[in-house]
């Protein structure tokens, strides 16, 4: 027995789902998704459930992560209910349910909020910076503390136990008992999709989706590998000009390949991006900002400016901080993260089975 | 009786081909030369065509023929095209008669030529005897009364009073209610012009009031109804009103030309218990929910709760598997629709669940459904195997419903207010109304109509027209677009003050009837009464209300009754003709000729003959053979048809790559 929910309807709306309801159910939808199979309507069960409210069965789903909004389904839908939309207002509710600190609720549900956050930060910057309590090199140097602790503790205490409720969600509520060791054993699945994100080729094999594809790759690569240098390769004080190099090639490949997205977004001309939350906004702009700011920093560095030009930094820092502690934890990066937790998840749940005791 | 005709006419027809492939024509046309009576007897390529009917005419005319025989086609098709050329010709059209030789013996005997010939000599013997009996029949012409009684002054009977006085006639309305309007007077608005009801009937009822040749009687019943059509007596009771003392009540008795019955329906009344009605105080039906709109204009208060969430359970009493109403009610998916559009414009927070079987807003209305679904209600599908169970928990109204979309998953909702969309169910009184115009009822109790495409507003009794949602559900334009087109029909009778009859009915032999009333027993019409004649009580039939059905005359105990165009001598002498001895001789004949026209198709023209040496033994397409012989491929195509046609040759496989087929000789 599922309750009915009516009013689901309305918290959907807020996470950027806005015309489903006008789907009847023809399920064409689902004839054209590659990803939909024999037992599983998938988008339709999706749209259904959130028409009838039926909270329980979306926060099981594990299908939004796999799906990359090819649009095919919004392209195809006889009463333009725009189902791609919906699943990405449904990814936004899973991201929403699976915070523990309930705060990617708040934020995904309000501009207000997210803008209040924003600004908070900045000013906490500015008046650390007016008050004098660090010297120019102390910043840097802080800085790079503030990226390491941000990085282990957003993970400890808020990204892990939000994936330990979304495997409880998604695996451990369907009560199947599977093997331990197919938990190692799909460990790859975990990394391969991780680093290749190859799930989008499946999509379908136009050039468009090819292009888009590499260009989401080329993103992942590049922000996982500035991670890197900048965090344990400490790249605005290395001497070494082979990381040097390096972070100038990742960062200038993240904001390339978000220039090219924004100007996507702002052309509307595919489906996937027609229909954008703010919460999309904010992600693609900071992770712009930041490969941008980075880079600029390095190379004032290189070019003996920064001195002089503190206020680079600190715009830089500034960005940094609203994207460790706000889009990284509650914001859309975790998509990145949930999705390839998704693709391992979905692998356990579809061994065969022997492996399950 | 009249003179036995002694010279006929026989036409029998070719059909192109159709009859004469199969039934040896032109030999029965020479053996039926022989035949009593028959002074001519040709076979025709065409009767139906110009030049023939020409002929017809002429022969007529010139050899004053007194009766004529077509054997062609069915009569569907053409009695009234030759009983044309006979009054064309001055002869009377009952003195035709049509032999049907195609659909009852060359189409379905076609592999049996010799079988379908005797046939067709049978039908056309027993067609010529019929002939030879006929008689000259008139129209029947009956004066009618330029009056009109409209029963029921809902939308549609008012719609129709006032065309009907613009007309010029005289109107009676007559409203068993006390007040007029009916059912449409209840909405509040209504789809899609988005007019209140109520202001809709009370525009027409002020129509109505400038009429002076429209009556109007409310509380008004229906007692004793005689007559036929052109005078019709209807008596009518009046109650008197409440509201004004003093009044009596009377009977009037109306004369009118015509009646309209447009006595429209009953909502379904819910059985107790159905669904929770009548024991559960949040379950109410759709019309019940729509008064509640009307009296609640800011919030939507029900037992003192304020009513946030809405469930609509779509086709109680409708749809019925395995009930008494099997029919879709047509309007209620659309009026249940549009309420729930209503409500949320009226009273914003307020939400709706449809519980449906099926959506029907067709035509226009679908746009309803789109709306409703974008603005946010949830529809739910059922099956009528496993319906909503309804359950009463304290405060909290549950609704417990398999969801056929969401494979077929257990849900359980909360519900305010549970309104049961009930259909239409034909009026209580309709058996009553039916037994006293005698039109004919259905299993649904709904009037039925003569045919519902061809006849749609018309009933088995002359005279008596049905319009609106008495004759099955129908939506506001659908009645009133049935009930004006049965004003036209009436206009059409009752126009020029005269109407003519068919003259096909029974008829009294006034000598041999000894008013034993057997006959006024079967009649379904009432159209045989009993009178005086001779001093002697004897049965007479009301020319203007008989059907010709003929059923009074097998159960005249002194065959007194006869139905014209069918009597006694007409049909024994038809059983004559057929079971006559056929020459056999003739029929020998008639099969050699049969034979004969065979061999003669076998006598190939030269093209035949060029395409047969091509083949020469092996198989070969069309384009093949029209390459070798240097001929166009049409004209090709066109004698290998008729030859696989005659037989000469046959299919023989299929070229796959070129998509043509082979052929070959017949051995």
């Amino acid at each position: 027995m599922s309750k009915v929910n009516p009013y689901f309807a309305k918290e959907m709306k807020k996470l950027g789902g806005t015309e489903f309801n006008a789907c009847f159910n023809c399920g064409t939808c689902t004839a054209t998704c590659t990803l939909a199979e024999k037992d599983n309507a998938f988008p339709r069960k999706l749209i259904r459930y959130s028409i009838l409210g039926l909270e329980d069965d979306i926060k099981s789903s594990i299908e939004p992560w796999l799906c990359y909004y090819c649009g095919d389904c919004s392209d195809s839908c006889p009463r333009q209910a725009d189902p791609g939309n919906i699943v990405m207002a449904v990814r936004r509710f899973l991201i929403t349910s699976y915070d523990w600190t309930r705060i990617s609720g708040l934020l995904f549900r309000s501009l207000a909020a997210y803008i209040v956050a924003f600004s908070l930060l900045l000013l906490g910057i500015i008046g650390a910076y007016t008050a004098d309590i660090f010297t120019k090199e102390e910043w840097v140097h802080y800085g790079h503390y503030f990226e390491m602790i941000a990085i282990g503790s957003v993970f400890l205490v808020i990204l892990l136990p939000n994936i330990i409720r979304m495997w409880y969600f998604t695996v451990a509520r369907k009560k199947v008992k599977f093997n331990i060791k197919v938990y190692f054993r799909e460990l790859k699945t975990l990394f391969i999709h991780m680093f290749s994100q190859k799930r989008a080729l499946e999509c379908d094999d136009s050039k468009e989706n090819r292009t888009w594809w590499l260009e989401h790759l080329l993103l992942v690569i590049g922000y996982l590998s500035l991670l890197f240098t900048t965090v344990f390769l400490n790249w605005f004080a290395t001497g070494s000009i082979f990381i040097i190099v390096m972070g100038y090639i990742f960062s200038a490949m993240i904001f390339v390949v978000t220039f090219d997205f924004m100007m996507k977004k702002f052309r509307k001309k595919t489906q996937r991006s027609t229909t954008l939350h703010y919460s999309d906004w904010f992600f693609i702009i900071w992770l712009f900002l930041m490969g941008v700011s980075a880079f600029a920093v390095r190379l004032f560095i290189d070019l003996d400016l920064l001195q002089n030009n503190f206020w680079l930094y600190l715009f830089h820092l500034t960005v940094l901080v609203q994207w460790a502690l706000i889009i990284v934890p509650f914001g859309k990066w975790t998509h990145f993260l949930y999705r390839s937790f998704a693709m391992y998840f979905s692998a356990i749940l579809e061994a065969p089975e022997n492996a399950r005791k | 009786m009249e003179k036995k005709k002694q010279r006929i006419g026989l036409y029998i027809c070719h059909c192109g081909g159709n009859i004469s492939d199969y039934v040896n024509v032109e030999e029965i046309g020479k053996l039926m030369q022989k035949e009593d009576g028959v002074l001519i007897s040709k076979d025709v390529m065409f009767t139906c065509a110009d030049s023939n009917q020409k002929d017809m005419i002429q022969d007529i005319r010139e050899k004053n023929l007194d009766a004529i025989v077509v054997a062609s086609c069915s009569p569907k098709l053409h009695l009234h095209t030759f009983q044309e050329v006979a009054k064309r010709a001055g002869l009377n059209p009952s003195n035709y008669v049509q032999v049907n030789i195609r659909e009852q013996c060359s189409w379905p005997h076609s592999d049996k030529p010799k079988d379908a010939t005797m046939k067709a000599v049978g039908l056309i013997q027993a067609g010529v005897k019929r002939v030879a009996y006929s008689e000259s029949l008139e129209n029947i012409e009956v004066e009618v009364k330029s009056t009109v009684l409209v029963v029921g002054a809902g939308i549609s009977g008012m719609r129709s009073s006032i065309e009907l006085a613009r007309l010029g006639y005289e109107v009676y309305l007559v409203e068993k209610e006390s007040v007029v309007g009916g059912h449409v007077a209840e909405l509040e608005q209504v789809f899609m012009s988005g007019q209140n009801g109520k202001k809709i009937i009370n525009d027409l009822y002020e129509q109505v009031k400038s009429y002076s040749n429209i009556t109007l009687f409310t509380n008004a019943v229906m007692e004793n109804v005689s007559g036929s059509i052109g005078n019709f007596s209807v008596d009518v009771r009046i109650k008197p009103r409440e509201e004004i003392s003093g009044q009596k009540e009377e009977t009037l008795t109306l004369h009118a030309g015509a009646v309209l019955v447009a006595t429209g329906f009953d909502p379904y009344q819910p059985k107790e218990g159905e669904y929770g009605y009548g024991t559960m105080p949040s379950v109410v039906t759709l019309p019940e929910f729509n008064e509640m709109i009307r009296n609640n204009p800011g919030k939507l208060v029900h037992n003192s709760r304020q009513i946030r969430k809405v469930s609509f359970i779509y086709c109680v009493g409708n749809r019925q598997n395995k009930g008494e109403n099997k029919y879709c009610s047509r309007h209620c998916c659309t009026s249940t629709i549009h309420t729930s559009i209503q409500i949320r414009e009226k009273y914003k927070d307020i939400t709706s669940f449809h519980l449906y079987r099926d959506i029907r807003t067709y035509g226009k209305q679908e746009v309803l459904f789109e709306k409703s679904s974008r603005q946010g209600d949830i529809y739910i599908r059922f099956d009528e195997k496993e319906p909503p169970q309804i359950e009463q928990q304290g405060k909290k109204t549950l609704i417990r419903v398999t969801d056929y979309l969401t494979e077929k998953r257990e849900l359980e909702l909360e519900a305010d207010l549970v309104v049961l969309v009930t259909g239409m169910e034909a009026r209580k009184d309709s058996t009553d109304i039916s037994a006293k115009f005698k039109i004919p009822i259905g299993n649904d109790k709904f009037f039925n109509e003569i045919h519902p495409k061809l006849k749609p507003v018309e009933t088995v009794i002359k005279g008596v027209f049905i319009g609106g949602s008495c004759q099955g559900p129908k939506n506001i334009t659908e009645s009133v677009q049935s009930s004006l087109a049965a004003t036209a029909k009436i206009n059409a009778l009752l126009g020029s003050g005269k109407i003519q009859l068919a003259p096909i009915i029974a008829r009294v032999n006034q000598d041999a009837c000894t008013w034993c009333g057997k006959c006024a027993e079967v009649c379904d019409y009432d159209s045989l009464v009993k009178t005086t004649a001779a001093n002697r009580e004897v049965a007479l039939v009301n020319r203007a209300t008989c059907a010709g059905c003929g059923i009074c005359a097998p159960v005249c105990p002194e065959n007194a009754i006869d139905l014209a165009q069918y009597t006694d001598s007409e049909i024994e002498s038809m059983i004559d003709g057929f079971m006559m001895e056929i020459d056999p001789g003739e029929i020998g004949k008639a099969e050699a000729a049969v034979e004969k026209e065979v061999l003669q198709m076998r006598e190939y023209p030269q093209m035949w003959k060029n395409i047969l040496s091509t083949l020469n033994g092996g198989k070969k397409t069309i384009p093949e053979m029209a390459e070798e012989l240097n001929e166009k491929k049409e004209l090709v195509t066109y004698h290998v048809m008729t030859m696989n046609r005659y037989g000469a040759v046959v299919p023989a496989g299929m070229d796959e790559d070129e998509e043509y087929y082979y052929y070959s000789i017949k051995n």
